[in-house]
């Protein structure tokens, strides 16, 4: 990638050519169509993934375009579509399953954790499973905990597992084709809430996004604020709100998770002095705890206020009180409030 | 082959006619509504007519929920039209409040003929404050204590290996209970599905596992589901009977349901029984429109054609006892305002406040909860 094509990938905007504007989950097709038809080892598997496909159609119309050699339904278990695509991987296959909801990780959570995030550490590298997990995750469709919760956390925490979530249209497309033509295990979230709701300019020519690259959404000298996934367009209204009341607030969308592009964040906060983290996940054990951690260690002398965090609370996804739960640009302004005003 | 009686030597025998692993899911009534096996003395009239008006409550619970879901006033529901023999036969097999129960979300037909009222399946849907599991599930995800009748979990088949913890449980204690616990064809995949049947067997703990087999997961029907013809024979693999039911047949169900519960209830260990019926309705509200992807009408009409509450009134025409058109409209009525009225008396209840949240995480609440919940009541006395 030249440097430019690497600017424009991080602000989200294509560069050159033709772009239609897509919605997230159009996206995550478009990007899967292609890969199918590029790469014949690349296969699409999951529960009602196929005819039905999927329960939020982002696998609509593959099947009937490629077959059902190359996507297909699964009998309902995901130990044996997480376990399924390990063995797949091994020998040689692109898998990308479909977990339903990402609340439906638990019954595959040792295939993910035990087989594929280490398969490659434990063979000395003679082995490795290159697949992609897809699963929408996070909250605000009232689904209550069984079809809102956030597990990404338990993913960044088991080592082997590159773990991302995009935002935009843009950046589905291009972080799930990285993934599928790179080498480890990655977990791709997709927050369920954007599906729709995010619309953006894709192009039409083939890009990927590099796993582990953050992108700014909005430059600012006066904070940093910092989200991935579902919470982006939260925070974006945040900043318009500060905006109008002339505060310069930089928002970074971390975009991956493991690996994280620790470089943009701290040298946002070298030059703004405050930082607030946002995430919809409990805040016990959040990724988030990790990029403060790095912050204090890496910029501290920069820091004219605590590293403020908007997350989740700590209690199971509620069902009639999710719009408390999930914090809105209310809850996110005003973190950024306090850590202005510190 | 199937052979008729269990070859495993740690099965004991049954002593009863009804035969475990049947080729073809047994029946006592033909979809015409006459009988092919002699009608046990219990199924009086009246008590044909009573399960007949609670399979008719349950389809029209289902019909006005929907209608409640059209409107906004709720967001999910999964119908189990077409599946009411199944449920309310299996609501007759166990003794209810003595048994506990591990359902899955489609059972709400099941805890309303196990005599859950009417407004406090309706509250859980709405997440009132008169919801006994305090809106903390969406709907279709209840629980009543009084009715050990346990809470149920959106993750398929994640209740399994619990029920048969819970049946451990009963044994150990010595008591005469059992522990009924269901679940759908597609939850039969599930690895949780069979370490709970596994587990069960190698304790001899006294579990009737009941698959509701309405022949589709979503868009995945059975065929694609397992190569094994049918559900029941896994029973086979943890050394229990397995026995084979027209779920569309009521008194089927109650024959061979009640038989099974109480073989186990006499310490010869679990049973797996697969009730064969049909999902006559879209997977969720979420699915109506994708239906047309995977399954033809003409299979849903020959379904609907078989409808379970059709063959109970065959059945009492047959014995002399037709359920007239007039009869029939005042039931759906009387079910229809009493919905009516238990929607307006669980809404005058109100939606719980943010309180709620923090509440039951813990059996008592930590300072960091304290600290969160203090922050929710600043901001929303600050929005005031
Ligand atoms: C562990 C898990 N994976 C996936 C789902 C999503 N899901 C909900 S219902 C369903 C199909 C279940 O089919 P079946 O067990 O046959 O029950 P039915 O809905 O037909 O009554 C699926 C895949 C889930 N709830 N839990
Ligand atoms: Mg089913």
């Amino acid at each position: 990638m030249t440097a430019t094509q690497d600017r424009s990938a991080q602000t989200g905007q294509a560069q050159t050519g033709e772009t239609r504007i897509l919605t997230l989950i159009q996206a995550v097709t478009e990007a899967m169509r292609e890969e199918l038809a590029r790469d014949d080892r690349v296969v699409v598997f999951g529960e009602d993934v196929g005819a039905r496909g999927g329960v939020f159609l982002a696998t609509a119309g593959l099947q009937a375009e490629f077959g059902p050699r190359r996507v297909f339904d699964t009998p309902l278990s995901e130990a044996s579509v997480v376990g399924a695509a390990v063995g797949m991987a091994v020998r040689g296959l692109r898998p990308i399953a479909e977990i339903q909801f990402a609340d439906y990780m638990g019954p595959g959570f040792d295939q993910i954790i035990s087989q594929a995030a280490k398969i490659r550490y434990r063979s000395g590298g003679q082995f490795t499973a290159p697949l992609i997990i897809r699963t929408p995750s996070g909250g605000g469709v009232k689904g209550g905990h069984h079809h809102s919760q956030s597990p990404e956390s338990y993913f960044t925490h088991t080592p082997g597992l590159k773990v991302v979530m995009p935002s935009t249209p843009y950046d589905a497309k291009g972080l799930l084709k990285a993934a599928i033509r790179g080498e480890d295990p990655v977990i791709y979230f997709e927050p369920k809430r954007l599906y729709r709701a995010a619309k953006g300019e894709v192009p039409s020519h083939d890009y990927i996004v590099k796993i582990g690259e953050g992108a700014v959404r909005r430059e600012g000298t006066d904070l940093t604020l910092v989200g991935y996934g579902g919470v982006m367009p939260d925070a974006e209204r945040a900043a318009a709100a500060l905006a109008a009341e002339g505060v310069s607030v930089e928002v970074i969308d971390l975009r991956s998770l493991v690996p994280w592009d620790r470089e943009l964040v701290l040298s946002s906060v070298q030059k703004t002095g405050r930082a607030v983290l946002v995430s919809e996940a409990p805040r016990i054990s959040n990724f988030m705890g990790e990029v403060a951690y790095v912050i204090q260690e890496q910029a501290f002398d920069s820091l004219l206020a605590p590293v403020g965090q908007v997350a989740g609370f700590d209690t199971p996804y509620p069902y009639v009180q999710d719009k408390v739960y999930l914090p809105g640009p209310n809850r996110i302004t005003a973190a950024c409030v306090k850590a202005l005003n510190y | 082959m199937m052979t008729a009686s269990p070859s495993i030597s740690n099965i004991p025998p049954l002593s009863s006619p009804i035969e475990p692993f049947s080729p073809e899911p047994l029946r006592w009534v033909a979809e015409d509504g006459r009988p092919v096996r002699d009608l046990p003395a219990r199924y009086t009239p009246e008590l044909l007519r009573e399960l007949h008006r609670e399979m008719v409550r349950a389809r029209e619970f289902d019909r006005k929920l929907v209608t409640l879901l059209r409107q906004g006033r709720t967001t999910f529901y999964a119908q189990s039209s077409g599946m009411e023999a199944t449920q309310v036969g299996l609501a007759r097999s166990i003794r209810v409040g003595h048994d506990w129960v591990w359902p899955y979300y489609r059972d709400h037909t099941l805890g309303l003929a196990m005599g859950v009222p009417m407004i406090d399946l309706i509250s859980q849907c709405l997440g009132t404050n008169s919801d006994l599991c305090k809106g903390r599930q969406m709907p279709h995800h209840f629980g009543s204590a009084s009715k050990n009748f346990v809470s149920i979990s959106s993750s398929i088949a994640s209740q399994v290996p619990p029920a048969a913890g819970n049946a451990m449980a009963q044994k150990y204690l010595g008591t005469d209970e059992i522990t009924l616990c269901t679940f759908g064809d597609g939850a039969t995949s599930e690895g949780d599905w069979h370490a709970g049947l596994n587990m069960a067997g190698a304790a001899k703990a006294p579990a009737l596992f009941v698959c509701e087999n309405n022949q589709w997961a979503i868009s995945t029907n059975l065929a694609a589901q397992t190569a094994s013809p049918n559900i029941h024979i896994k029973a086979k693999a943890y050394g229990m009977p397995g026995f084979y039911v027209d779920g569309n047949d009521i008194v089927a169900v109650m024959e061979v349901c009640g038989y099974a519960a109480e073989w186990v209830r006499a310490g010869n260990g679990p049973a797996l029984v697969e009730c064969l019926t049909y999902r006559v309705g879209s997977h969720s509200n979420a699915d109506a429109d994708a239906e047309k992807n995977y399954r033809t009408r003409d299979e849903v009409n020959s379904w609907l054609a078989r409808d379970p509450i059709a063959r109970v009134e065959g059945l009492l025409a047959h014995l002399g006892y037709p359920v007239d058109a007039e009869e029939r409209a005042d039931l759906i009525s009387a079910v229809h305002r009493a919905v009516d009225a238990d929607v307006l008396k669980a809404e005058a209840t109100g939606q719980p406040d943010w309180r709620i949240m923090f509440e039951d995480v813990y059996a008592d609440t930590p300072p960091h909860l304290r600290e969160q919940a203090a922050f929710v009541r600043a901001e929303q006395e600050g929005q005031k």
